[in-house]
């Protein structure tokens, strides 16, 4: 057993695989920002905290910030770039327009994918769950009445979908 | 950005302790990084060496093996609070569990993460205080069963030495008749005081008590006085007899002024929440018995 600088990863990323050699010390975040110039997942607090760089990792919501890229080896990756099919928007992404479920936008990205990670385990979310999952995402514009609004109106949008 | 960092991926518990032993203090263990990658981003801790332990097989195990709920170290927080068998042996460490942090940290934090961290400010050793849980460690020289009182020792400090690896905790269930509730209050989704309280009742009369804080001082601590002296009292007794213990918490919990509240406003919320976590757990207590173990927290 040799320790090693750094990791062969393979993973699918928005539907795409891809392969390479990645430093250990390499973020998620990293690993999607830089390397595959996915900027919608936002930087921001870098301590799991705010919520900005949340991302899919086998369907479930983590912070991307503090998850090193080795991890995520032989799993699949959706960040808020895999969510529209070409040019037609998911629900979510229709939803926060509609409400205007932003206003600097800058948390939107991982408000959007916690909503996704919430609406994959639970398809009727009530306004009390919507809270409880998004609480770990921070929306300093204060923009969280239209997001949970959002939220809701994309979970009937899915639902319909089905 | 992290510095630079190498890998070790052992997939057996021999070889985890092999490496600890020759790497000393150039490792440090990795069981999901939620908490070690955020003090190596501030250079609080710096490491050459991550030792990734959970590829070792079944080291994320939870099982009910007749005697004890036992939780793998690598067991996710998510994976404890969306468990069958913690629910059905140990609802109320369930029901903690789920309060943890948000979602993600959830996903990504470990139980054995968590208590070889042994930040003040976390909710799983308080509330597993209150079950009496051991922890069963590992290295070269062989096993050891600690329980988690003598492991637990200062803020950031415990008994694991530097070449062990815990591999689980061991949870015994509440004694027959306890039922248990664990409260908390939060800033940012870090606990600034968390209280486990659980009580056998009888006739209205409290048979028997377990109650811990944690997150106000540099560990959580058993109440063992006050049990003592809330026992074969009523509720509203139980909460004179609590409101006259200040001093005592005081030198127990070892609060200190910080952003989180000044030492007064601690002590006052300790018992606000020691009196309210109280009701919940006789209103638990008092339940007719169902099939439905969420219920019965």
């Amino acid at each position: 057993m040799k320790a090693q600088g750094t990791f062969s990863l393979s993973l699918t990323v928005n539907g795409t695989a891809w392969s390479g050699e990645v430093p250990v010390e390499e973020t998620l975040l990293e690993f999607l920002r830089r390397r595959l110039r996915l900027t919608g997942t936002k930087r921001s607090c870098e301590s799991e905290v705010c919520g900005a760089c949340t991302v899919l990792v086998d369907n479930r919501a983590l912070s991307s910030c503090n998850y090193l890229a080795f991890e995520a080896h032989g799993k699949t990756v959706l960040t808020i770039e895999g969510l529209a099919d070409g040019e037609e928007l998911d629900p979510l992404q229709e939803a926060f327009i509609r409400n205007i479920g932003a206003q600097c936008g800058y948390c939107t990205p991982g408000q959007i994918m916690a909503a996704r990670a919430l609406l994959l385990e639970e398809p009727s979310p009530s306004e009390e769950q919507i809270a409880e999952w998004l609480s770990g995402n921070i929306c300093r514009c204060g923009a969280y009445p239209a997001i949970a609004r959002s939220v809701l109106e994309a979970a009937e949008a899915y639902r319909k979908r089905k | 950005m992290l510095g630079s960092l190498q890998l070790l991926q052992p997939t057996t518990i021999d070889e985890a302790c092999g490496a600890l032993h020759e790497l000393g203090d150039r490792a440090k263990i990795y069981a999901g990084g939620a908490e070690l990658l955020l003090l190596m981003r501030h250079r609080l801790v710096t490491t050459e060496v991550l030792v990734n332990i959970k590829n070792i097989a079944g080291i994320n195990r939870l099982a009910w093996d007749g005697t004890f709920l036992r939780a793998g170290a690598c067991a996710t927080h998510h994976a404890l609070e969306s468990s069958p068998v913690v629910w059905e042996r140990a609802p109320l460490f369930a029901d903690a569990e789920s309060q943890v942090a948000n979602v993600r940290v959830r996903n990504q934090g470990t139980l054995g993460g968590n208590l070889c961290f042994n930040d003040p400010h976390s909710d799983p050793g308080t509330v597993l205080l209150v079950f009496e849980a051991s922890v069963r460690l590992a290295s070269r020289r062989g096993e050891r069963r600690l329980k988690l009182d003598d492991f637990l020792l200062d803020i950031y400090t415990t008994a694991l030495e530097p070449d062990e690896l815990l591999l689980e905790v061991q949870i015994p269930p509440l004694p027959a008749r306890m039922h248990g509730s664990y409260l908390r209050l939060h800033r940012y989704q870090r606990p600034t005081l968390g209280v486990a309280a659980a009580l056998k009742m009888n006739s209205g009369n409290i048979e028997q008590s377990r109650l811990a804080i944690g997150c106000v001082g540099p560990r959580p601590q058993r109440l063992v006085e006050i049990e003592s002296k809330v026992k074969g009292t009523t509720l509203t007794d139980a909460e004179k007899i609590i409101a006259g213990q200040k001093t005592y918490l005081r030198e127990l919990l070892r609060p200190v002024d910080d952003l989180l509240g000044s030492v007064d406003y601690k002590l006052y919320m300790s018992c606000v929440l020691l009196k309210e976590a109280l009701h919940q757990a006789a209103q638990k207590s008092d339940l007719p018995l169902t099939d439905s173990p969420a219920l019965r927290i």
